[in-house]
């Protein structure tokens, strides 16, 4: 894991909390490479078969995306994509077959 | 008994209708009264109306005192129209007031379903210290409307967007007069120290209070909230890492007493909507108990 070699980000520092403007920047550098990564069609980056891809691709966008944010966020994040997408495609098949959709309070919904 | 209200409340609209009628066949018995006046007047008028004067006269028979009588008569119709108004109007104030009783009572119910019997379920004791260095136990929580939240300061999105939802609704609160007191409680005491949390609160809503402890009370405190989290008890340095936690609003009454738990599913209105009704609809636990005992207590369960 590269990041681990280069110095320690000051999202890692467990001294100072991320704050408002970080937290920005961070999410904006992982935008930027999840686009590149839906332009490539590859949904899991912990995907150890898609390394080559995003690597050949995206690799400014992903040196970015771990420079940004903090260690324990960029797999947080990459993990999250892949659940979002999922959910998103099993709330569109549902919808094809014209299923009812109920809100239950106190459910989590993300 | 929210239908015994009910039906109380049709009952009283029901009472006014027969007043209507009545107001109706006065204003017909009048109206036959004039009639028979009149034509026993017309008999009368008939005689002097050969004998003397104006034949075409335009003046109604009978002469000045008919039209003095004429008012009450033509009054039947504003009558009317008064009785509907006043019916429409009793009607709807009464249908507004109950139907509003109604939700008061419906989220009273909730609050108190919530606050369980005997044991509380949610809220407890706890003991650990503010961003200032400062304690804050359960004993903070008394005389005024809280709001708990549980999370840290090193969590990547949900946290912090919470807690920008939070100010919102504090704001929204404060312009209806409602100023509850809200609260941070970490679940990562090892790297959110009081100063770490004082920094990472500066850029949310000024009135936030962040509470920290050390790992055993932070881990009592979360437990009394039945709040789950997988903090590792001890720290490696440089270690990065992330914290599952619950992700609930508390709202306590000025008790300390657990009342809701707001999950995501409110957004920026519907949350400070939920807590305005259960800040209006709060009655204190002594006057609780005290309208047990009253006859009418069956109107509360």
């Amino acid at each position: 894991m590269g990041w681990f070699s280069s110095s320690p980000k000051p999202m890692d520092d467990p001294s100072k909390p991320p704050m408002r403007s970080s937290r920005k920047q961070c999410w904006e550098s992982r935008d930027a490479f999840f686009t590149c990564l839906d332009r490539i069609e590859v949904v899991n980056a912990l995907d150890p078969s898609q390394t080559g891809a995003i690597k050949s691709q995206c690799s400014k966008e992903e040196s970015r995306f771990e420079q940004d944010c903090a260690t324990s966020w960029i797999k947080y994040f990459k993990e999250k994509r892949v659940v979002d997408y999922k959910r998103e495609k099993f709330m569109k098949e549902m919808e094809e077959k014209n299923a009812q959709k109920i809100e239950l309070p106190g459910l989590v919904r993300r | 008994m929210l239908s015994s209200i009910r039906t109380a409340g049709a009952r009283r609209v029901c009472v006014g209708v027969p007043r209507v009628s009545s107001v109706f066949s006065r204003a017909f018995t009048i109206n036959d009264r004039l009639l028979n006046e009149k034509e026993v007047e017309t008999n009368e008028a008939k005689s002097e109306v050969v004998s003397k004067r104006k034949p075409l006269s335009r003046i109604a028979i009978g002469g000045s005192s008919g039209s003095s009588q004429r008012n009450p008569g033509g009054s039947i119709e504003f009558t009317t129209w008064k009785a509907a108004a006043l019916l429409v109007l009793v009607g709807g104030s009464l249908f507004y007031f109950f139907d509003k009783e109604k939700r008061r009572l419906q989220i009273e119910k909730e609050a108190e379903a919530n606050r369980g019997y005997g044991k509380p379920l949610v809220g407890g004791p706890f003991k650990l210290i503010d961003q200032d260095g400062n304690e804050f136990t359960e004993k903070n929580l008394l005389g005024k409307f809280s709001i708990l939240y549980f999370g840290f300061t090193h969590c990547p999105d949900i946290c912090p967007d919470e807690l920008d939802k939070l100010g919102v609704w504090l704001d929204k609160l404060e312009k209806r007069g409602i100023r509850p007191q809200s609260i941070f409680i970490t679940c990562d005491p090892a790297r959110d120290q009081p100063q770490v949390i004082k920094e990472y609160l500066s850029e949310f809503h000024p009135s936030l209070i962040g509470l920290t402890g050390d790992y055993d009370e932070i881990k009592n405190a979360c437990k009394q909230y039945r709040v789950y989290f997988s903090t590792p008890p001890t720290l490696q340095p440089g270690q990065d890492y992330l914290v599952d936690h619950s992700i609930f609003f508390y709202l306590m009454d000025p008790e300390g007493k657990f009342i809701d738990a707001l999950g995501r599913q409110y957004d920026e209105n519907t949350g400070a909507d939920k807590i305005e009704e259960h800040v209006k609809a709060y009655v204190p636990s002594d006057k609780r108990e005290k309208r047990e005992e009253k006859w009418y207590s069956f109107l509360f369960k």
